[in-house]
């Protein structure tokens, strides 16, 4: 009896000691791990991370670590991704949640104001100067710029320079097409060779946040006007069926929905088969953005001549958004200010600065990522296409910044009233009746 | 253990033994649940650095929520009609490969396989059935009712969950009525068989009635996992076309992460939690009901 009540305690005694051994185990890595980097001055190692939420330039990212560990042999930097399908806001706040956030995160730039009590002020750093204009508006909250714009995006009809040619038998001049009219034309000619003149990808958020994007940040070249737009249409004083543009831009659908590739069945596309057709020269036009090259060039005949079209919304070619193409700041870099010692956020603006001034790091931007850099100091040119074409249109100010700060859900739930409408489940105005109640319900 | 004396000595010997599973519940179960209850009584949006406390506004938002309402009445009817369906070809599959069939082994290994696929993966390759091969053939073979991709549209896209969601769980249960198959008592069965029953008349009055508590783990089981169906609509539908397949495990999630309104979605989640918590209950209650003796 005596033996077996000793062996009880011995037992709870080693079970507490593993318990204790197993928690303070955890607890002592990280605080080992701050201690060391807390203390790392210029000599001592450091590791920093970055959270990437574009998996498609992953392998450039991890390669440009590596030149900037060799060049900066105290820093590590390692590239943590975000799952494929899974939205940067929710990683980066599920890593908040667990305590242990990345020190650099690539957002969106609608989610940079919610993070801005948790990131560093990034004002004073030197490649401010150097951003291209408006790139770090959307971003600057009370005087004080919260992110690193990292990358331009644009959208608009991609064509197919090989189509568009036969069609008009000649060279195409994407300046030909300035009106709702020259468009239908232009349908017109390519629909007279036995091809298809375009396809509609009827994905929510290409229909919901990228077209019909286009009807608030078409209303006026200044943006104080849109950010007006969008309060009035909040408040319910904004009655869409009378409006110019978004009728403009309405028309234009209604005249993709009579020309698209997949009309008989205008819902059942994918994102995949918009780069296939459009590569094989099956149709002319694809509304879609730049990032689409890589796809497009694995199915590309047309010897890699693509561009952008504008995307008309009257017949008057002076109109704003005629002659422009939609595009802005997409990807934003943001600095964790609450887990990160000072030599991590050292590290971390190092390495920001290194792709804006860095011969290497711009090459890794421009050349390996193919990414349009927000930088005026960057004279390397794009490599593919779409990028080149959206070079020139900002090169010419021929831009219309795109919505990139629309509410969080606005892409899914308009997005859904666009399919409807281009499924003909609704009418024009049971499509500006649903967007005026979905804006008027926005928090 | 009733031996020991004294709660001190007792309570030391079961924290022995049940301690680590207690703790592990309560840290990843009790802790959470009730941390996602005090939530709800806050207007948190996910990343926030403070919480402000809104009191009962969440839960007068969720019946306010229309769409959640239209969302949990198409998930019912889901429900329903997937209950139904998969119990019955699942009992029509086990008594099939239990009549001692060739190769019965194999069926049920095959009838069994797709529980092994990932709700996600399988979702994308039937995603590539409805919209790319079913829509060959049919336009091949001249059939209308394959012609264009079922996923287009509302009413087809919902049988099309329908569809994937039987094929997916029938064979497991399946396997849980091939066991209540094998426990029928051969005895009785001969006893009647003896007494010139029909085949017909055993399995109306003597299998179905033993088989009444493989039956309530079944629909049990089938209903809880009708009702949390996420991975089979995100990857299949993602809820359209135009959020028409939207059923409320992906409206409660896209409250909370897509709109941004986690004190909201939680909200949302804890009703939907009650609800079928009462669902699952009183099917449990009253289907006990029926269970016999052999």
């Amino acid at each position: 009896m005596k033996r077996e009540q000793r062996w009880m305690k011995l037992s709870v005694l080693s079970l507490s000691l593993i318990m204790m051994l197993v928690l303070s185990a955890c607890g002592s890595k990280a605080a080992m791990e701050s201690n060391s980097s807390s203390e790392g001055s210029s000599s001592e190692s450091v590791k920093i991370t970055l959270l990437n939420s574009k998996s498609e330039i992953n392998s450039q990212l991890e390669q440009a670590a590596k030149d900037f560990h060799a060049e900066n042999p105290n820093v590590t930097l390692e590239i943590v991704p975000v799952g494929s399908g899974q939205s940067p806001f929710e990683k980066a706040s599920a890593l908040y949640a667990s305590g242990s956030p990345t020190t650099m995160m690539m957002l969106d730039t609608g989610d940079v104001e919610k993070f801005k009590d948790r990131v560093l002020d990034l004002t004073s750093e030197s490649w401010v100067k150097d951003a291209v204009e408006n790139s770090t508006a959307a971003t600057t909250f009370d005087g004080k710029n919260y992110a690193f714009p990292f990358s331009i995006e644009g959208y608009g009809f991609i064509y197919n320079q090989n189509v568009l040619d036969q069609a008009v038998g000649g060279t195409f001049d994407p300046k030909s097409v300035q009106t709702t009219a020259q468009l239908d034309e232009l349908f017109q000619k390519i629909a007279a060779t036995g091809k298809s003149p375009l396809i509609v990808s009827p994905m929510d958020w290409s229909l919901g946040a990228h077209y019909l994007g286009l009807a608030y940040g078409g209303q006026s070249p200044d943006r104080a006007k849109v950010d007006q737009f969008i309060t009035d249409l909040k408040a319910g004083q904004v009655d869409l069926s009378s409006n110019a543009v978004f009728n403009g831009l309405i028309d234009t659908f209604d005249l993709m929905k009579t020309y698209n590739i997949d009309k008989a069945s205008p819902l059942s596309g994918t994102y995949e088969r918009g780069p296939e057709v459009l590569g094989k020269g099956e149709v002319g036009i694809w509304f879609q953005g730049n990032w689409a090259w890589p796809q497009i060039s694995s199915f590309d005949t047309a010897d890699g001549k693509y561009g952008f079209l504008p995307v008309p919304v009257s017949n008057n070619p002076d109109d704003f958004g005629n002659t422009q193409i939609s595009a802005a700041v997409s990807k934003r870099i943001l600095l964790d200010k609450e887990k990160s010692t000072p030599a991590q956020q050292e590290a971390a603006k190092k390495f920001l600065e290194w792709i804006v001034y860095n011969e290497k790091g711009q090459d890794f931007l421009v050349n390996q990522a193919s990414i349009i850099p927000a930088f005026s100091n960057i004279t390397l040119e794009p490599t593919d296409p779409l990028g080149k074409s959206i070079s020139e249109y900002i090169k010419a100010g021929k831009i219309e910044e795109s919505m990139s700060t629309l509410p969080a859900d606005h892409w899914s739930k308009l997005g859904a009233s666009m399919q409807k409408y281009l499924a003909d489940v609704i009418d024009r105005a049971g499509l500006a009746s649903e967007i005026q109640a979905y804006w008027s319900n926005v928090k | 253990m009733l031996t020991e004396k004294g709660l001190w000595t007792r309570l030391r010997t079961r924290l022995i033994f049940t301690g680590p599973t207690l703790f592990a519940f309560a840290t990843v179960m009790i802790i959470p649940f009730l941390y996602g209850i005090y939530l709800t009584f806050t207007n948190w949006d996910g990343i926030a650095v403070d919480q402000n406390f809104v009191g009962w506004d969440n839960y007068i938002g969720v019946f306010k929520d229309t769409v959640f309402w239209k969302s949990f009445g198409m998930t019912l009817e889901y429900v329903f009609i997937t209950v139904v369906l998969t119990n019955a070809v699942a009992f029509l599959l086990a008594y099939a490969v239990t009549r001692g069939m060739k190769a019965q082994g194999w069926f049920r290994a095959g009838f069994f396989l797709p529980n092994l696929v990932g709700g996600i993966v399988l979702g994308f390759i039937w995603q590539f059935i409805f919209n790319q091969v079913l829509v060959f053939a049919g336009q091949k073979m001249n059939l209308t009712l394959f012609s264009t991709s079922w996923l287009a549209d509302p009413d087809k896209a919902f049988w099309a969950l329908i569809v994937v969601t039987v094929w997916q769980y029938a064979g497991y249960m399946m396997v849980i009525y091939i066991a209540g198959l094998m426990n029928v008592p051969k005895d009785v069965m001969e006893a009647a068989s003896i007494d010139g029953a029909s085949n017909r008349k055993m399995l109306a009055r003597i299998v179905l009635p033993l088989m009444v508590p493989s039956f309530i783990v079944c629909i049990f089981l089938s209903l809880q996992r009708g009702f949390m169906v996420y991975d089979l609509n995100v990857s299949l539908t993602s809820g359209g076309p135009f959020k028409s397949t939207e059923m409320v495990s992906m409206h409660v999630y896209e409250q909370a992460f897509l709109a941004r309104d986690y004190g909201l979605g939680q909200a949302e989640a804890f009703v939907l939690f009650i609800l079928v918590a009462a669902i699952t209950l009183l099917q449990v209650y009253f289907s006990k009901k029926l269970e016999v003796e052999a």
